[in-house]
């Protein structure tokens, strides 16, 4: 599904959330959407839902989504807390929930996932736990099967394994019915692997829209002798540092050229693909403060 | 139609199933009653006209507070699930008029038998149109009280303006605090104006409902 972006604006009374922001995604493909708190994620994708009505143009294949019948029915969302869950219904009727009004849902998927995740169906919602409740928000956006399905730090609240296992299912799904997928995190480097376009926001503008593959290129991770990278990293934009006995490894921004090349294999220095992480850090909070 | 089946099945069934349990409670209370004092007044009228428009108002809430942000939330638009809820609030006030009905032709049976006396109710209309309006009062409220917030309370009098005149076909439900009798002046009209008591609520629900935003819950 494709999204377009135009002159977006969310205000809350004075406080401006998305201010004039204009993108488009091609789609069927896994966008994750970074930004630091407070940044605007939530209501960018609350905007793209047709949760509030926007100011600017949000349209979803060419037709606008707020209160249009034909293209709310291909969207999901499912915000830090399930929004398509009462805290006082029990589990399995959340899953009725999906099945009785969404055309696209798929009851025998989500009760697949539901044994993934180990929540338990004659529980309230208001009584699981926090990972619980992460996970059931998972298994209503993915269990949807709509084209374009949103998750907004709805895995934040699982531990380690069950984050792992959502990625799986998640990665497994797409995989089976590609489709637009966009998820907002704070945990990177555990999803970089699974996105395949970035889109990064601050302060509710639009910083950049990337390729994952491309953004990393716009950095390099260098390793080797302490002496010989801080050597080599002289004068360059350096993100971060760690330090290992007389191994130091850096985080450099921007391309290199032929002569900076040669001159690290001279030194003996390891070059690889810099993380997402510090290239988000780096590009909505740079050195001194300016952008 | 899905958001209107929906609605229908699960919360008329809810609500049947708490009425029936109030009568079966009511008799057994009545029969307690009666071995302490006679009879004089009919338990279930107190509920249908005391309580039950509690209950349909809290229904009316439900519906928008809980039910509105879900269907959002599974591709549903806020005009889909107004025009299914405005359906669903005519079925259910007809139900549990009709509930209302059997429970006094069951009781007068019951009282009938027992030689008990009991004191008169309305009209399976009046029921219709008391439960009709506090159901889309409470709509028209947590309209407001979602959408406003805090602010929401400054349309709590126009919903007591809208159900005051519902209960003048109702013996036993004609007093509110301050306004004691009030229902009684408007006559035979009183029909006439809570149906035009029921449009100006869902009317207000519609304008306020309409393009609400759907927050984040923070529980």
């Amino acid at each position: 599904m494709r999204v377009d972006v135009q002159g977006l604006t969310v205000r809350y009374g004075d406080v401006t959330a998305i201010d004039d922001m204009s993108f488009s995604l091609s789609g069927n493909k896994i966008y994750g959407l970074l930004g630091r708190n407070g940044s605007g994620k939530t209501s960018l994708m609350s905007a793209l839902a047709g949760y509030r009505r926007p100011i600017g143009s949000v349209q979803l294949d060419g037709e606008p989504v707020f209160e249009n019948a034909a293209a709310m029915r291909k969207v999901c969302l499912v915000r830090h807390t399930a929004d398509a869950a009462d805290k006082g219904d029990k589990v399995s009727y959340v899953l009725e929930y999906g099945a009785a009004w969404r055309d696209t849902w798929d009851n025998a998927y989500a009760l697949e996932l539901v044994e993934l995740f180990k929540i338990p169906l004659k529980t309230k919602v208001g009584e699981l736990s926090l990972g619980q409740r992460s996970a059931l928000g998972v298994v209503i956006a993915l269990a949807s099967r709509s084209p374009l399905t949103m998750l907004d730090e709805s895995h934040l609240g699982m531990d380690t394994p069950t984050r792992y296992a959502f990625y799986d299912a998640l990665l497994n799904d797409f995989m089976a019915h590609p489709r637009t997928i966009i998820i907002s995190t704070h945990l990177i480097e555990e999803l970089a692997s699974l996105l395949e376009e970035v889109v990064i926001i601050d302060t509710g503008r639009l910083v950049l829209q990337e390729e994952a593959d491309v953004l990393r290129s716009r950095g390099t991770e260098v390793t080797g002798n302490a002496a010989d990278v801080d050597e080599f990293t002289a004068g360059l934009t350096v993100l971060s540092e760690k330090s290992l006995g007389r191994t130091k490894a850096a985080m450099v921004y921007g391309g290199l050229d032929d002569e900076q090349l040669t001159r690290a294999r001279q030194l003996g220095l390891e070059l690889g693909p810099i993380a997402l992480q510090d290239l988000f850090v780096h590009l909505t909070e740079p050195v001194g403060g300016k952008r | 139609m899905k958001v209107f089946r929906h609605l229908t099945t699960t919360l008329v069934t809810f609500s049947a199933m708490v009425a029936a349990s109030v009568f079966a409670f009511v008799v057994v209370v009545t029969f307690v009653v009666s071995a302490f004092r006679g009879v004089e007044i009919s338990a279930w009228n107190v509920v249908t006209s005391q309580i039950a428009r509690w209950f349909l108002l809290w229904v009316g809430v439900y519906v928008i507070h809980n039910q509105l942000p879900i269907a959002v939330a599974h591709g549903r638009t806020r005009r889909e699930f107004l025009v299914a809820a405005s359906g669903f609030s005519v079925v259910l006030a007809l139900v549990m008029a009709l509930i209302a009905w059997l429970g006094f032709a069951i009781e007068g049976g019951i009282y009938s038998l027992m030689d008990w006396r009991a004191d008169e109710h309305g009209s399976p209309w009046a029921y219709f149109l008391m439960f009709l309006v506090w159901c889309a009062v409470g709509m028209f409220c947590a309209a407001a009280f979602d959408r406003f917030g805090a602010s929401g309370v400054f349309w709590v009098p126009v919903g007591l303006a809208l159900v005051v005149v519902t209960t003048a076909g109702i013996p036993g439900s004609g007093n509110l605090p301050f306004i004691r009798n009030v229902p009684v002046l408007l006559g035979s009209g009183w029909h006439a104006l809570s149906v035009v008591a029921f449009l100006i609520a869902l009317a207000g629900t519609w304008v306020i409902a309409r393009d609400m935003p759907i927050r984040v819950r923070t529980t």
